[in-house]
C-alpha cells in the first residue's frame, strides 16, 4: 500500500554534454508525504532544479523511478503528463513566468482553461484567488504593470487556480527584496497550513528553509543530509 | 482546450506583435488580390467572348478557303479577319459550284456567299482602310444579327450604296458618317443608306462596310468573277449544325476532288469558334492565375517564416503553458489558429483589394485582344470570393503546420529554460 504522495526511487538524471555525460542527480531516494512542507536546499549546481523538474513531471529520470500518487510517471504519455501537471501540480517560478501579453486575471484563468473549465467558472475562481492574494484591484493589469512581488502573487494565484495537491516553488523569493520575499513566504506557508497542500520549495537561501517541515540538503546530485523542523509540533 | 479559447490565445499573440503580423498579412493580401483580380479578368474575358460570339447566332456555319493545317486557328466570321485575307488568296477560292453543292445539303435554310477585302475609303479629305464585305442584299438581311441604328437595309436593285458599321461611322473619321452622305471607296462614289447599331467586340459588323456583292466585285481588287471569299450557311434547325457541317464537308471534298489531307477550305460554326475562343481565353487566364499563384506562394512562405520566428520567440511561454497543463494539441492548435487568422485576415483584405482593382480596370477602358472600343469586362462571382477566402485560410494553416508542430513538440523543461 503506497501512502506517499511522491516517491523517488534511486533516481538518476544524466545530461549529455557533447561527448561527456554529466550526472545531475545520482541515486536519489526520497518520499514526500501529503501535506508536507519540504525544502530542497543546496548550492547552485547541486541538482535541486533538476529534481524539481522531475517531481513536476516536466522531465523524466534517466534511471530509477518516480511515483506520483502510486503511479510511475514514466508510464504516462506526454498528454497524460500534461494533465497531471495541469491538475495536481502548481508551479511557482523564480522568474514568475507569467505570460506577458495576458492580464493578471487571464494568467490565473489559463490553467483552468487548459482543463476545459467553463470560462465564467474559471473567471470566478480566478477572481476569488486573486482576491485571496490581495490583488483584487490589479486583475486587469499586464505583468509589466505589476511589481515583482505582485507578479509573484499572480503566479501563486495561478498555481492555486486548479486546486492542486502539490505546490512546486523554485526559488520563489529569489528575485524579490527581503520584505516582499517574506510576504510571499507567508503566503506559501499559509497555503500549506490552511489548505493542507504539499509544498515543495527549492532554495539556496538557508534562511527560508526554516519555514519547512523538512529540509533536504543536496550536494553534487546526492542527498547530503535531511533535517526536520519540529517547530509546529513544538508549538512554537 | 476548446477551440474558442485557443482562438483567444492565438489572437492575443497576433495583436501583441502587430507590425510583424501586418507585414505577414500584406504578403497574403497581395497574393489573394492578384488572384481575385486576374481570375475576374479571365471570367470577364470568357463572358465577353460568349456574349459576342453567341450574338452571331448558333445556327450559322461558315466555309472559307484556306489550308486544312491552319484550320485549328481562330477565324472569325466573314469580313472581320483583317489581315488574314492574305491567306485566303493562297488557297483556291470558293465558287458558284460550291454554293450549288451546299444547297443540296439537308437542313440548310439560307446560303450567303460573300466577297470581302480591304478598301481605301475617302471622306471629307480623310483616308482610311476598312474591311469591305460584298453580300447578296436579300439573303444578308435575313441572316445578319446586326440591327440598323438608322437608315435601311440594302435592297435587291441597289448598286452603289453601302451600310456602314457603327464603329466606322462613329470613330473612323473626324466627322461621323450619317445616312445619305457620300463616301468614296477605291475611287468609286457610294451613298450611305444605313448605319448599324453597335454590336460590340467580336464578330459583329462594327468595323465593316457592307455593299451589294456586284458592287464589291467591281470595287475590290483580287476578286475573281464567280468566286467568293466565304460562304455562310444558316441551318434551319440549330440542333442540326454538327450534321450539316459534316455533310457539307464531305460534299465539298467530293465536288472539289479533294481528300482530308489536301483539303483547302475550312468549315466552322459560331459554336466551334466559341469553343476555340474559350480555349484561348481559358489558357490566358490559367497562365495569369499561375503567375498570381506565385505571389500567393511567396506570401505563404512569409507566413511560415513569421510563424517560425513567433514560435522561437514564444518558446519560454510555450514551456510555461506546458508546465501549467497545456497539452501538445493545445499548443499546436494555438499556433495553427494563429496562422489561419493571418491567412483569413489577409484573404479578406485581399478580396477587398482584388475586387477594387477588378472594378477599376474596366474604367481604364483597356481593350483586350483587339476588342477595340469595348472595354475590359471583369466578373466576380461569389464562388471566386469564397474560394479565395478558403484558399487564403488553407495557405495560412498549411504554412503554419510545421512551426506549430515544432512548438507542440518542445520539451517543457527545455522550453522553460529558454531565454
Amino acid at each position: 500500500m503506497e501512502s506517499h504522495l511522491i516517491k523517488l526511487e534511486n533516481v538518476w538524471k544524466i545530461y549529455q554534454m557533447g561527448d561527456v555525460q554529466v550526472p545531475a542527480l545520482r541515486g536519489i531516494d526520497l518520499e514526500v508525504e501529503k501535506g508536507e512542507f519540504l525544502a530542497i536546499a543546496g548550492s547552485s549546481g547541486s541538482g535541486k532544479s533538476t529534481m524539481m523538474n522531475l517531481i513536476g513531471c516536466l522531465d523524466l529520470p534517466s534511471k530509477g523511478r518516480i511515483f506520483l500518487g502510486g503511479n510511475d510517471i514514466a508510464s504516462f504519455g506526454e498528454s497524460q503528463l500534461a494533465q497531471i501537471r495541469g491538475r495536481k501540480i502548481g508551479f511557482v517560478f523564480q522568474q514568475f513566468n507569467l505570460i506577458p501579453t495576458l492580464t493578471a486575471l487571464e494568467n490565473v484563468m489559463l490553467p483552468l482553461e487548459f482543463q476545459d473549465v467553463d470560462t465564467s467558472k474559471a473567471r470566478k475562481k480566478a477572481l476569488e484567488i486573486l482576491n485571496l492574494v490581495g490583488l483584487s484591484d490589479r486583475v486587469h493589469h499586464l505583468p509589466s504593470q505589476l511589481s515583482g512581488g505582485q507578479q509573484q502573487r499572480v503566479a501563486i494565484a495561478r498555481a492555486l487556480a486548479v486546486d492542486p495537491e502539490i505546490i512546486l516553488a523554485d526559488e520563489p523569493t529569489g528575485n524579490l527584496d527581503s520584505k516582499t520575499g517574506a510576504f510571499i513566504m507567508d503566503l506559501l506557508s499559509g497555503v500549506h497550513r490552511e489548505d493542507s497542500k504539499s509544498v515543495i520549495m527549492v532554495t539556496h537561501d538557508f534562511h527560508l528553509v526554516k519555514r519547512a517541515d523538512r529540509i533536504v540538503y543536496l550536494k553534487d546530485g546526492e542527498i547530503e543530509r535531511i533535517e526536520h523542523n519540529h517547530k509546529e509540533q513544538g508549538g512554537a | 482546450m476548446k477551440v474558442r479559447k485557443s482562438l483567444r490565445l492565438a489572437v492575443n499573440i497576433l495583436v501583441h506583435s502587430k507590425l510583424r503580423s501586418w507585414l505577414t498579412i500584406i504578403g497574403i493580401v497581395i497574393g489573394i488580390a492578384a488572384v481575385v483580380a486576374i481570375v475576374s479578368i479571365g471570367a470577364g474575358l470568357q463572358q465577353d467572348v460568349e456574349s459576342h460570339l453567341g450574338g452571331l447566332g448558333a445556327d450559322l456555319i461558315t466555309i472559307s478557303p484556306g489550308g486544312g493545317r491552319a484550320s485549328a486557328g481562330f477565324r472569325g466570321p466573314p469580313g472581320h479577319e483583317q489581315g488574314s485575307t492574305a491567306t485566303s488568296t493562297d488557297a483556291e477560292n470558293l465558287t458558284k459550284k460550291d454554293v450549288q453543292v451546299l444547297q443540296s445539303v439537308d437542313g440548310v435554310a439560307l446560303i450567303q456567299a460573300t466577297v470581302s477585302g480591304q478598301g481605301e475609303v475617302y471622306y471629307l479629305g480623310e483616308k482610311a482602310s476598312v474591311s469591305i464585305e460584298g453580300v447578296d442584299p436579300l439573303v444578308w438581311k435575313e441572316m445578319t444579327t446586326s440591327e440598323l441604328a438608322s437608315g435601311r437595309f440594302l435592297g435587291p436593285s441597289d448598286y452603289n450604296v453601302v451600310i456602314v458599321g457603327n464603329s466606322i461611322a462613329e470613330n473612323t473619321f473626324k466627322q461621323p458618317l450619317t445616312v445619305n452622305r457620300m463616301i468614296t471607296i477605291e475611287d468609286k462614289p457610294f451613298r450611305i443608306v444605313g448605319i448599324l447599331q453597335e454590336s460590340g467586340g467580336f464578330g459583329g459588323d462594327d468595323r465593316s462596310i457592307i455593299m451589294p456583292i456586284d458592287a464589291a466585285r467591281d470595287t475590290l481588287e483580287d476578286v475573281g468573277e464567280e468566286e467568293f471569299d466565304s460562304i455562310t450557311i444558316k441551318a434551319a434547325n440549330t440542333d442540326d449544325v454538327e450534321q450539316i457541317m459534316e455533310e457539307a464537308e464531305q460534299k465539298l471534298l467530293i465536288s472539289r476532288h479533294l481528300t482530308e489531307d489536301t483539303k483547302d477550305f475550312r468549315i466552322s460554326s459560331s459554336q466551334s469558334t466559341l469553343e476555340t475562343m474559350s480555349d484561348i481565353t481559358q489558357t490566358i487566364s490559367s497562365f495569369l492565375t499561375a503567375i498570381a499563384a506565385v505571389s500567393l506562394l511567396v506570401g505563404s512562405v512569409g507566413i511560415a517564416n513569421t510563424m517560425f520566428t513567433s514560435v522561437l520567440e514564444k518558446t519560454k511561454e510555450i514551456g510555461i503553458m506546458k508546465a501549467i497543463g497545456a497539452k501538445n494539441g493545445d499548443i499546436m492548435m494555438i499556433f495553427l489558429l494563429n496562422s489561419a487568422i493571418v491567412g483569413l485576415v489577409g484573404g479578406l483584405l485581399g478580396i477587398g483589394l482584388g475586387t477594387g482593382i477588378s472594378s477599376l480596370l474596366p474604367l481604364l477602358g483597356m481593350g483586350i485582344m483587339g476588342m477595340g472600343g469595348a472595354g475590359m469586362t471583369t466578373v466576380i462571382t461569389p464562388l471566386l470570393l469564397i474560394g479565395a477566402l478558403l484558399l487564403s485560410m488553407g495557405i495560412g494553416m498549411a504554412a503554419g503546420v510545421i512551426p506549430a508542430y515544432r512548438a507542440s513538440k518542445l520539451k517543457p523543461v527545455d522550453a522553460l529554460r529558454y531565454e
